[in-house]
């Protein structure tokens, strides 16, 4: 065994084992569970950065794998590990994100009911991600990318005893799995025809002249891409992504940026030459990423929770990575996932903060409790807000700027287009939610909460607490990160791939400026309508009821699953409900109820009076004597 | 019509006698009393058939007799039912012990 493949095992191992610990033997003794829980972590982390020194090489790819199953000659079931710089950069990210999402947990959970739960559903949901990321065949791909699924559903409804967020989990699962039934589909189909379906191998057979036909790529592409499209919270199955904002904020933090919406993602740019093999394919895709895009921006134009403006920018950046990915360019859409999670995670995480001390989600009742005190949260929510817009020189505008440059060469005009009027309304909507939550007057008001509700919430805020200042320092130390993530770009562009050409990072040409013209128009208008003294605070959409209401329903897509998909659903399960009663349960009560009538039936015989018995004897015998006599005697 | 015959019609009779007693009584002597009669119309066969068949032996008279003594022995043991009968329900009529119907 190699150093590298005792540090991949450690990366994966170390969260399962802190998981299974906490679980099993933790439950009631919170600080020792997040203790082990972080300490798991930081074990995984440091194995993932020790990979990435040591495979982090251009060109290098190591697989390590063992066969545990053998099924027949050519097919057999393996376990292993596929180290490369885009396994190894990710299994970073996910360590890195799930660490710092836990660190910042221990102040934002503190005083759950569920705190050791918690950190052990953290800790599977890193080493599911974890084990996804560094999977060396399809099999196994699978197996966490289920595994992955089910994380999310425990951590989304992690307070279940509350109807919304176990229906939210629930949704969650059930649409995800929609998509994943493709991907199972088109798991079997390679692993049918390519035997062990290792990644390697898969890439190669899906090469011109490799051992899979062109036909077998395009199909096996589009059925991959349908668990991505479920998994990253795309085009018609996005709807389960807002909902999902239900759990806990650091869980939507985590699950946003690194790990769950991620691992469609990741799939791509891991089998990106397999995709890049069934054009037709890729150019959907483009497509649906492009309208899933601008479609989510438009909703988060309008939303007034934070975390679900939040939540719809997640889902309009994931389909600019799926844009940059389908229009031929790994290395920019797999920065942008980096820079993502980065930035996406730093946001969420400011805004628990302000969800902490204001208790409640609704950006007006933040902006009118004091969310100035919180200076963290306004520096994490004012740089994270910067670098989803993309301004220069916080890590969105590098990796946005990769993705534009790759559709202006792999893309026509129109999608260029488009997705720069995408950038422009990110931007926009960005700071509409920083002004909107920052522009407060301080009067107070009651409404909802989603702050944690358990007992003691009242007494923090006076005084930072040592959770309060490790919620402070992840965030300062995120805000940092998303001044420095950008200027990876080169150094993930020579590794991912080492022929494209290389897109400086100030490579300042006629896209770069148009897209920061948009981006400052999208901040000025914002500017104006919320954040301007004595501005009337309505966005123009707003002023557009029938709009407002369209966008902010998730353009009636809920309510187009609920008519349609939904009531047949409901309406096969009635049907099978009556089925079962009627048909099913009714044969065998039938059954049952017919032996109970007969034997009462034939025990009116048995009346119990002997001359009865004594007649009816008689009469049998005559009988018998008279048919014997007919026939002339016993024979 | 020899004399045999006539021993066998009265037999018949007798026979007939004991069976609507044995069926359409229901007190459990009566049905006894019948009972007997159909053995002794069963008795009066034997000993008319092996007297008047012309042989000399006298095996059925032989074999009435035991018949007499077993309906002795069966008219002891049934009375001593009926007795038991009598103690348990109060009653020996064979309407009343219906216990075993379904």
């Amino acid at each position: 065994m190699t150093g590298a493949t005792v540090a991949a095992l450690l990366a994966q191992g170390s969260p399962l084992l802190a998981c299974a610990v906490v679980l099993i033997a933790l439950r009631g003794r919170p600080r020792a569970a997040a203790a082990l829980g972080i300490a798991g972590m930081g074990v995984s982390f440091a194995a993932s950065a020790y990979l990435v020194a040591a495979v982090a090489v251009p060109g290098h790819s190591f697989l390590a794998q063992t066969v545990f199953l053998p099924v027949d000659a050519a097919h057999s079931l393996a376990f292993g590990v596929l180290l490369d710089p885009l396994s190894t950069t990710m299994a970073l990210v996910v360590s890195g994100i799930t660490l710092a999402v836990m660190a910042y947990s221990t102040g934002y959970m503190a005083g759950d009911p569920g705190y050791a739960r918690y950190f052990g559903f953290l800790a599977l949901f890193a080493w599911a991600m974890q084990g996804l990321v560094l999977s060396a065949n399809l099999l196994q791909t699978l197996a966490f990318w289920e595994l992955v699924g089910l994380a999310s559903f425990l951590l989304i409804g992690f307070w279940f005893e509350r109807p919304a967020p176990a229906a939210a989990a629930r949704k969650a699962f059930i649409m995800t799995r929609v998509g994943d039934v493709g991907f199972l589909l088109g798991v079997l189909l390679l692993l049918r025809a390519l035997g062990l379906a290792t990644i390697p191998d898969v890439i190669a057979a899906a090469a011109p002249g490799g051992a899979l036909t062109p036909r077998t790529v395009s199909v096996a592409a589009a059925l991959l891409l349908m668990g991505v499209i479920g998994k990253s919270a795309q085009g018609p199955l996005f709807t389960w992504l807002p909902d999902a904002m239900e759990g806990p904020t650091p869980v939507s933090a985590l699950l946003h940026s690194a790990t769950m919406v991620a691992a469609g993602v990741y799939l791509v740019a891991r089998l990106h030459p397999l995709f890049m093999a069934a054009p037709a394919v890729m150019h959907a895709l483009l497509w649906l990423a492009l309208v899933t895009a601008l479609a989510t921006a438009t909703m988060a134009m309008v939303a007034t929770d934070i975390k679900r403006v939040l939540a719809y920018s997640t889902i309009s950046q994931l389909g600019y990575m799926l844009m940059g990915l389908a229009a031929g360019s790994a290395a920019a859409g797999f920065f942008h996932l980096v820079t993502h999670a980065g930035f996406k995670a730093l946001l969420f995480l400011s805004a628990g903060i302000f969800i902490h001390h204001a208790h409640s989600n609704e950006m007006q009742e933040i902006s009118e409790r004091a969310p100035w005190s919180q200076r963290a949260g306004v520096i994490g929510l004012v740089a994270g807000s910067a670098a989803l817009a993309g301004v220069i020189p916080f890590a969105g505008y590098f990796s946005k700027e990769a993705i534009l440059g790759s559709l202006g060469t792999g893309a026509s005009p129109l999608v260029v287009a488009l997705a720069y009027l995408g950038a422009g309304l990110t931007a926009y909507y960005a700071f509409r939610m920083v002004f909107v939550t920052l522009g407060g007057t301080g009067a107070r008001a009651h409404g909802g909460t989603d702050a944690p509700t358990h007992g003691g919430t009242g007494e923090r805020g006076h005084g930072a607490t040592a959770g309060e200042r490790a919620m402070q320092v992840t965030v300062l130390l995120l805000a940092v990160l998303t001044l420095v993530l950008g200027y990876l770009g080169p150094w993930l562009g020579a590794r991912l791939a080492p022929g494209e050409a290389a897109h400086g990072p100030f490579d300042v040409g006629v896209g770069a400026l148009a897209a920061l013209a948009l981006v400052a128009a999208g901040i000025a208008l914002a500017w104006v309508e919320f954040g301007r003294r004595g501005a009337r605070r309505v966005g123009f959409v707003e002023r557009m009821p029938a709009l407002a209401r369209f966008f902010g329903d998730n353009w009636y897509l809920d309510r187009l699953y609920r008519a349609t998909v939904i009531r047949w659903a409901v309406a096969l399960a009635r049907a099978a409900h009556w089925n079962d009663r009627t048909i099913v349960d009714g044969a065998t009560d039938g059954l049952a109820d017919g032996t109970i009538g007969g034997g009462r039936l034939l025990a009116l015989v048995q009346s119990g009076y002997v001359q009865v018995y004594l007649t009816v004897a008689l009469g049998l015998i005559a009988a018998l004597a008279y048919v014997l006599g007919r026939a002339g005697g016993v024979p | 019509m020899t004399w045999l015959h006539w021993y066998l019609l009265v037999a018949l009779l007798l026979f007939c006698v004991g069976l609507y007693g044995l069926v359409q009584r229901r007190s459990l002597i009566a049905m006894l009393i019948a009972l007997e009669l159909m053995l002794a119309a069963v008795s009066l066969n034997i000993v008319a058939i092996t007297s008047l068949s012309g042989s000399s032996s006298s095996v059925g008279q032989v074999v009435a007799l035991i018949l007499i003594g077993v309906a002795a022995a069966e008219g002891a043991i049934a009375l001593s039912l009926f007795v038991a009968i009598q103690r348990e329900v109060q009653s020996i009529n064979v309407e009343n012990l219906s216990e075993l119907k379904g």
